[in-house]
């Protein structure tokens, strides 16, 4: 998506001071949107480790390992709650009677200790172990896909690969139809063609979600089966047995962070070693080290940036905050701080230090972090051993979308079938 | 050799589990299952390296015990 219009700047709070100002809009630099993870570096090098940007109504950036690993944790000091529970239920209950339920995305917009239940019946299911015996049908899934383009001798990895692949775990793990791919496709889609949405959109759009499943839903609740709404439905919020609502909350929730985020970091892994023959010859040599490459480039190409807005008035690293505003977990830059990591910008399987924070830390680390783990790994996996040496298309360069999830919009590869 | 976790902390990676499942128990939802740790002989290394995995820095290892 490139040329995105820049956000009017909004004047600078009183108490920002002005060495902590740095002009940066996260859905429409054009550096950032250009080559995401180069941009990243440059403000790493170049832009305070905590600033205030003017654009997109004027927000707080955290770019330091040590400034987002300890606001990660301070959940009093920088919420998750980016609307109030409080308010979210005194809007909806002033909805007109017969208003269909609006999903609240649980647990990732409620601090400790809302947080902590929401999140425990999910933890479960997406756990390592969990997640560890659906490989064989991930990596059934990836070769299929990989299979119908391997004789082309070129395909657009994110339309044919990256996007379809989550999907299609997705549909089997909620036990949701398959045939249903197409329509779950287009939602997906609609979903990443709309960055900055209107709230009235959001609403239509999770309503659609949501209705797309009821008829699973309800037939689960009657006929459980070995998925993993059958086995929602068997869990308890509070010793209670979970609502339509709850469900309703969980499905919205699950496909809005389970999808467009592991596509992107397929993108960027996949665009990485598409650049790197070497890198690509030594994997296919040793496949035991793809799990290296994987946390790697997942430390390299971070690419989400959770959003967080200030409990209270405070003082951070230094810098005075007012309750109220929003704040930017930069984790990309995170992950490129040379303070952490030597030569950050270098690619090394080697690397001494290689935990990164590309799942975010504290207690809203990402639940699908396994499920991803497995997905990125498995797609490297079989896109090395299946296919000959790949490289970019000269002729269609990827291109890049910035925002809460940077990403690849299209990644053209090419190789010698 | 001796490991202490601050389990309280554990956010669930599982990162020292994929380093040895067998050395770092986790329990059903992937959380630390314990907070201290005997190292058998032989696996410190596999120790140290867990430790090192923690992305929330919450397991040490204490040495010469």
């Amino acid at each position: 998506m490139t040329a995105a219009t820049l956000s009017a700047a909004v004047p600078k709070p009183a108490h920002v001071p002005d060495g902590a100002v740095y002009d940066f809009d996260m859905f429409a630099d054009p550096a950032y949107c250009a080559d995401p993870h180069e941009r990243v570096l440059d403000l790493v090098r170049n832009a305070p480790p905590v600033f205030w940007t003017p654009r997109n109504g004027g927000h707080w950036m955290l770019l330091s390992h040590a400034a987002i690993f300890s606001a990660a944790r301070d959940t009093e000091s920088f919420s998750s709650e980016m609307i109030p529970m409080d308010h979210i239920k005194a809007m909806l209950a002033k909805m007109p009677p017969g208003t269909p339920h609006i999903p609240v995305v649980v647990p990732i917009c409620v601090d400790p200790p809302a947080h902590t239940k929401y999140r425990a019946p999910l933890n479960r299911p997406f756990g390592p172990k969990a997640i560890n015996a659906l490989k064989d049908s991930i990596r059934a899934l990836a070769n299929e896909l990989i299979d119908k383009v391997a004789a082309r001798g070129h395909c657009e990895f994110m339309r044919e690969i990256a996007e379809p692949l989550p999907v299609s775990v997705f549909l089997k793990m909620m036990g949701l139809p398959l045939e249903r791919m197409g329509e779950y496709r287009e939602l997906v889609r609609a979903h990443l063609s709309d960055p900055e949405p209107d709230p009235r959109n959001v609403v239509k759009k999770l309503w659609q979600i949501t209705a797309s499943m009821r008829d699973t839903l309800l037939e689960r609740r009657a006929q459980p089966r070995d998925d993993l709404i059958s086995l929602l439905w068997q869990t308890q919020i509070d010793g209670n047995p979970l609502t339509m609502d709850d469900m309703e909350n969980y499905c919205a929730l699950l496909f809005i962070a389970g999808l467009d985020t592991v596509m992107n970091g397929m993108g960027h892994g996949v665009r990485h070693l598409a650049r790197d023959q070497a890198l690509q010859a030594e994997l296919r040599k040793n496949p035991q080290r793809v799990n290296d490459a994987t946390e790697e480039l997942l430390r390299r190409y971070t690419f989400t940036i959770p959003p967080r807005i200030v409990g209270k008035d405070l003082v951070f690293e230094g810098i005075p905050m007012k309750k109220g505003e929003r704040v930017m977990l930069f984790l990309p830059a995170a992950d490129l701080d040379p303070k952490e990591y030597p030569n950050p910008e270098r690619f090394d399987l080697d690397r001494q230090n290689s935990v990164h924070i590309a799942f975010n830390a504290g207690p809203h680390r990402c639940l699908g972090s396994h499920l991803a783990r497995v997905e990125l790994q498995i797609i490297y996996e079989q896109m090395l051993s299946r296919l000959p040496a790949f490289r970019l298309d000269p002729s269609n360069p990827p291109a890049f979308h910035g925002g809460h999830v940077v990403g690849v919009d299209s990644l053209h590869l090419v190789w010698t079938p | 050799m001796k490991i202490r976790i601050d389990k309280a902390k554990c956010v669930g990676n599982a990162r020292c589990a994929a380093v040895s499942a067998e050395l770092f128990p986790l329990n059903d939802e992937g959380y630390i299952a314990v907070e201290e740790i005997d190292v058998p002989p032989g696996m410190e290394e596999a120790a140290l390296r867990g430790a090192r995995a923690c992305p929330e820095r919450i397991i040490v290892v204490e040495e010469g015990k």
